[in-house]
């Protein structure tokens, strides 16, 4: 095992995650808040973990025996402990039946977000098939830890299925591979298989895509995304949308882009159509949601499908265009699924909750709007400038079609996110007492819009760290 | 900070300032929201005094520019700069935002959030028309959507929701085609570059093919906002349902924002995909001209009536941008400017006397002249000018419009001086379905204008007069750039010459 000191961020991490597992049985419920806070800790500390990758490149960054630490795969890693660490701050304002086992929710998420960081830098597919177990079954118990609801649980359950039939197909797909190649490690060269790929290399390929296509909740694999987005107590949901999602992405990126490029499998067209359909199902479903975080979750479908323009280019302005989208998508998905905890804490996460919250809580509302609009890609709030490079490398790599669809896609999304505004500005509202914040919940508010405006409004130096990110290994 | 980003920004600090105003201190709010466009349109008249409007040389001379590097990367830079065709609507945006603001002080509820959606909507619009940077000009083209989303939505009559999305999505789906035609320009030009200057100087490098698929973009999103047949259907419903100072921007200035880039972007970068497209273009503009004025004819909700006449007097100035000559384009660039000044004030008047009755009817008043007799000579003053009565404003305009196109379009021209026949005579019928006849008793106790309201109507009333007997006063302004624009490309558009 080569290069273990390439991973000791996760491995730090993890051991914190076992640690705070452990408190949990020591800590009473009464003061469930302090594991909190030892969650929060860890991810600063594995924040500080990366740090120290990016300052000292030469020991931290390079090829293990399964893995490698490029800049690729730390800028996600960042994102992801970034997500978690937002996550967490929703899920210490958020209303919560009882103070139990906070420990193992803190835990858990931490372990999730290092299967993720795994999956971000695997090269070899055993570990990407460990890492998206990792990061799942910790999301399945997130997703069903309101035992008392029985929606959490029926999204638990179907989130679980979905998950247990697709990385099945994903193993067997994996499988397959080693029968065509004798191998499952994908930096040895491939160019053998992938240059006239045989029949049975295309179908390993293809079987493996579903597993990882359920994980960033590509059409037509997104049917969980609703109901276990419904479900799941909100932070969780706010973390299920962003982290997993890009985690799966940038390992797409890598494995698809470049170990074994789609283009070269005659699968682009495939690509073009799967992001299409993605973007399009997503936001023509949202159209009819009531319920904010079901609104949320086929927007999360919608916002994959125009990450994806980015991996069918696959050539480095597309890259970048997901690295950027990526970014500001943690930001605005997080902003809003922030004010959805406000919110929903005291009254619930039908549409209705938010009559009138302009004139209860003007400062909230505002911000709602605009990580709503950010979402659609109206400038100058973040999400502009990252559909900007994407379209901009649609056209660049003559993919007009994707461009067109995705154009029109944002155009419906302004609907329903703008139903929302509706909501809050059109509407008289029921009460006068303005929803209530926490501190924490201020905090995450305040990181994501000042995320959103930083990145619409001078993104220059943000490019500069985009494109040194872009780089991979190999 | 050069003094059009002052222009800019300056409404943009007073939003800023509002958000820290308790929303119970209405009258502080309310004066700095006026006090904001008030300085807004003091700046502007200073620039009035440093903008030279000669246009020396072959090129597009731009004044008052300031440059600077925003996203270096994809070599997107923050460009302002104004000439002869931009200048004059800065100034009447800047006017117009003063008086709508003005006038929209007898807004009641949620009086905080209402001039915080005004000015960032006035940072939008002035950004417009400065932007020289094809994604600055985008920027700003977008910002202006979502607070007139807002003012309809929240302060609209009856219909406001629904005015108000599909406001919002119409303009959405023109403008997104925009965005792909940028990039093509971007992607297309070499170096990569989003400066307007620069693509129009490398227009001849375009394919006629590029061009013409290119332009179909551009123009898509400026046909939304003119409006353009058959993308005009929001505009009516839009107005309607629009406070009366969201209407006055809404048709003096929103819809400039269309014309404005016809003849900035498509004409100046695209002209061999313009030159395709000019035969379809002098037919909507025909089109606009004669079914907006009959759509109009048809009404009878004054202020329905005023939106579909400003359908009509847009296809006035498609028609004499369809002339590509210089007479052609001074008149399209002034109806820009009259119309701005006297549809803003036709909107304000009809808010006048639907603030006192509550009905826009023109069925429901009659012999209103003898009761409110400075409502009435204001209101016929800008009534005429709006028919294009010899010695107001309109006129002018129309005129030139007509001059420039009837040499390149004798029949499409011929045909459109119907469009004037109606207008007169809708306008006509509605002075004398409100102001002549018997005194409808209902309507006894009606108070004359006050000072608020006169305020934001007689200056746009005296510079109708104004402008009418000496359009030289604009058109020293304008003609070096347009004169120059229409020079432009001297090989081609023959079959107009």
């Amino acid at each position: 095992m080569d290069g273990l000191r390439l991973l000791t961020p996760e491995f730090v991490l993890g051991t914190l995650a076992f640690l705070i597992l452990l408190a949990d049985l020591w800590i009473p419920a009464k003061h469930g808040k302090v594991l909190f806070h030892l969650a929060l800790l860890s991810t600063a500390v594995g924040l500080g973990m990366l740090g120290l990758s990016f300052s000292a490149p030469a020991f931290y960054q390079g090829v293990g025996s399964l893995w490698v630490v490029d800049p690729l795969s730390l800028f996600f890693k960042v994102l992801i402990l970034a997500a978690t660490m937002l996550s967490l701050f929703l899920a210490v304002d958020a209303k919560r039946p009882d103070d139990e086992h906070l420990g193992s929710f803190g835990a858990l998420m931490l372990l999730s977000a290092v299967g993720m960081m795994l999956l971000v830098s695997s090269v070899d597919l055993l570990l990407i098939f460990l890492s998206l177990e990792l990061i799942s079954i910790p999301s399945f118990i997130l997703t069903g830890f309101e035992r008392g609801d029985r929606k959490s649980s029926e999204g638990a359950i179907k989130y679980f299925l979905f998950g247990a039939f697709s990385t099945a197909v994903t193993v067997f797909g994996i499988s397959l591979f080693y029968g065509a190649t004798g191998g499952t490690h994908l930096l040895k060269p491939l160019t053998h298989y992938v240059d006239a790929p045989a029949p049975l290399f295309l179908l390993a390929c293809l079987m493996m895509l579903v597993g990882f296509a359920f994980k960033v909740s590509m059409a037509p694999f997104h049917f969980w995304v609703p109901d276990a987005y419904e479900g799941a107590p909100t932070p969780v949901t706010a973390f299920l949308s962003v982290a997993p999602k890009v985690a799966g992405l940038a390992m797409l990126l890598r494995v698809f882009t470049r170990l074994i490029p789609h283009a070269s499998l005659d699968l682009t067209a495939l690509f073009v159509f799967l992001a299409v359909l993605t973007m399009t199902i997503g936001n023509l479903t949202a159209l009819w949601q009531t319920n904010i975080k079901r609104l949320l979750a086929y927007s999360s479908i919608a916002q994959a499908g125009y990450m994806l323009i980015g991996f069918v280019t696959a050539d480095t302005l597309g890259r970048e265009g997901v690295l950027l989208y990526a970014l500001a998508y943690l930001f605005m998905n997080m902003g809003a699924f922030a004010v959805a905890v406000a919110v929903g804490n005291e009254e619930g996460y039908e549409l209705q909750a938010y009559d009138g919250l302009a004139q209860r809580s003007f400062g909230l509302s505002m911000l709602m709007t605009f990580f709503l609009l950010s979402l659609s890609g109206i400038p100058p709030m973040a999400g502009f400038l990252g559909k900007f490079y994407l379209f901009a490398a649609a056209l660049k790599g003559h993919f007009y079609i994707l461009a067109f669809a995705a154009v029109l896609n944002s155009v419906i999304s302004v609907y329903y996110y703008m139903r929302v505004a509706y909501h809050m500005f059109f509407r008289p509202a029921r009460t006068q007492a303005p929803a209530k914040t926490g501190l924490y919940l201020y905090s995450s508010l305040a990181i994501a819009a000042a995320g959103v405006f930083a990145v619409g409004l001078y993104p220059e130096p943000l490019l500069a760290v985009i494109r040194s990110s872009a780089a991979m290994i190999p | 900070m050069g003094i059009l980003s002052l222009t800019i920004f300056l409404p943009l600090a007073g939003a800023l300032i509002l958000l820290f105003i308790p929303k119970e201190k209405t009258a502080a709010l309310r004066a700095v929201g006026v006090a904001a466009t008030a300085l807004a349109f003091l700046v502007s008249l200073i620039a009035l005094f440093l903008f030279d409007p000669s246009q020396p040389g072959n090129e597009l001379t731009m004044r008052l520019t300031e440059d600077l590097a925003w996203i270096p990367s994809f070599n997107i830079r923050y460009f302002l700069g104004v000439d002869g065709l931009s200048f004059p609507i800065l100034l009447l945006t800047t006017l117009l935002s003063l008086l709508a603001a003005v006038y929209s002080m007898n807004i009641q509820v949620r009086v905080k959030e209402f001039y915080f959606w005004y000015l960032l909507l006035e940072t939008g619009m002035l950004g417009v028309f400065c932007a020289l940077d094809l994604f600055l000009f985008y920027f700003f083209w977008e910002v202006t959507l979502v607070p007139m989303y807002f003012l309809i939505g929240i302060w609209g009559g009856p219909k406001k929701e629904y005015a108000a999305i599909k406001f919002f999505l119409f303009t959405l789906f023109g403008s997104v085609f925009m965005l792909l035609a940028m990039l093509a320009l971007y992607f297309a030009s070499a170096p990569h570059t989003f400066d307007m200057m620069a693509l129009a100087k490398a227009h001849a490098s375009f394919s006629r093919e590029f061009q013409i698929i290119v332009f179909l973009g551009f123009y898509l999103g400026f046909a939304v906002k003119i409006p353009a047949f058959p993308f005009h259907t929001w505009l009516p419903l839009a107005h309607v349902e629009a406070p009366t100072g969201v209407s006055v921007i809404l048709a003096g200035v929103l819809l400039k924002m269309g014309v404005y880039g016809i003849l900035r972007v498509c004409y100046t970068i695209l002209p061999a995909g313009f030159e395709w497209f000019l035969p379809f273009f002098v037919i909507i503009a025909l089109i606009n001209i004669v079914y907006g004025a009959l759509c109009a004819m048809a009404q009878t909700d004054m202020k329905r009536m005023v939106a579909y006449s400003s359908i009509n007097h847009m296809g006035y100035a498609m028609l004499g941008i369809a002339a590509v000559s210089s007479t052609g384009f001074a008149g399209a660039a002034l109806q820009m400017i009259t119309h701005g000044l006297i549809t803003g004030a036709l909107f304000l008047l009809v808010g006048v006397i639907y603030d006192r009755a509550h009905t826009r009817d023109i069925n429901a008043f009659g012999g209103l002249a003898a009761k409110l007799p400075v409502y009435a000579g204001l209101m016929s003053l800008t009534c005429f000018a709006s028919l294009g009565l010899p010695g107001l404003a309109g006129f002018i305009s129309e005129f030139l419009c007509f001059l420039g196109a009837f040499p390149a379009w004798k029949i499409y021209t011929s045909i459109a001086v119907i469009g004037i026949l109606v207008t007169a005579a809708f306008f006509l019928r509605m002075l004398q379905k409100v102001f002549m006849g018997p005194i409808n008793e209902k309507w006894a106790g009606m108070s004359d204008m006050d000072a608020r309201e006169l305020f934001a109507v007689v200056p746009l009333a005296a510079l109708t007069v104004l402008f009418g007997v000496w359009p030289k006063l604009l058109l020293d302004m304008m003609n070096p750039t347009l004169s120059l624009m229409a020079r432009f490309f001297p090989d081609m558009f023959q079959g107009l010459r």
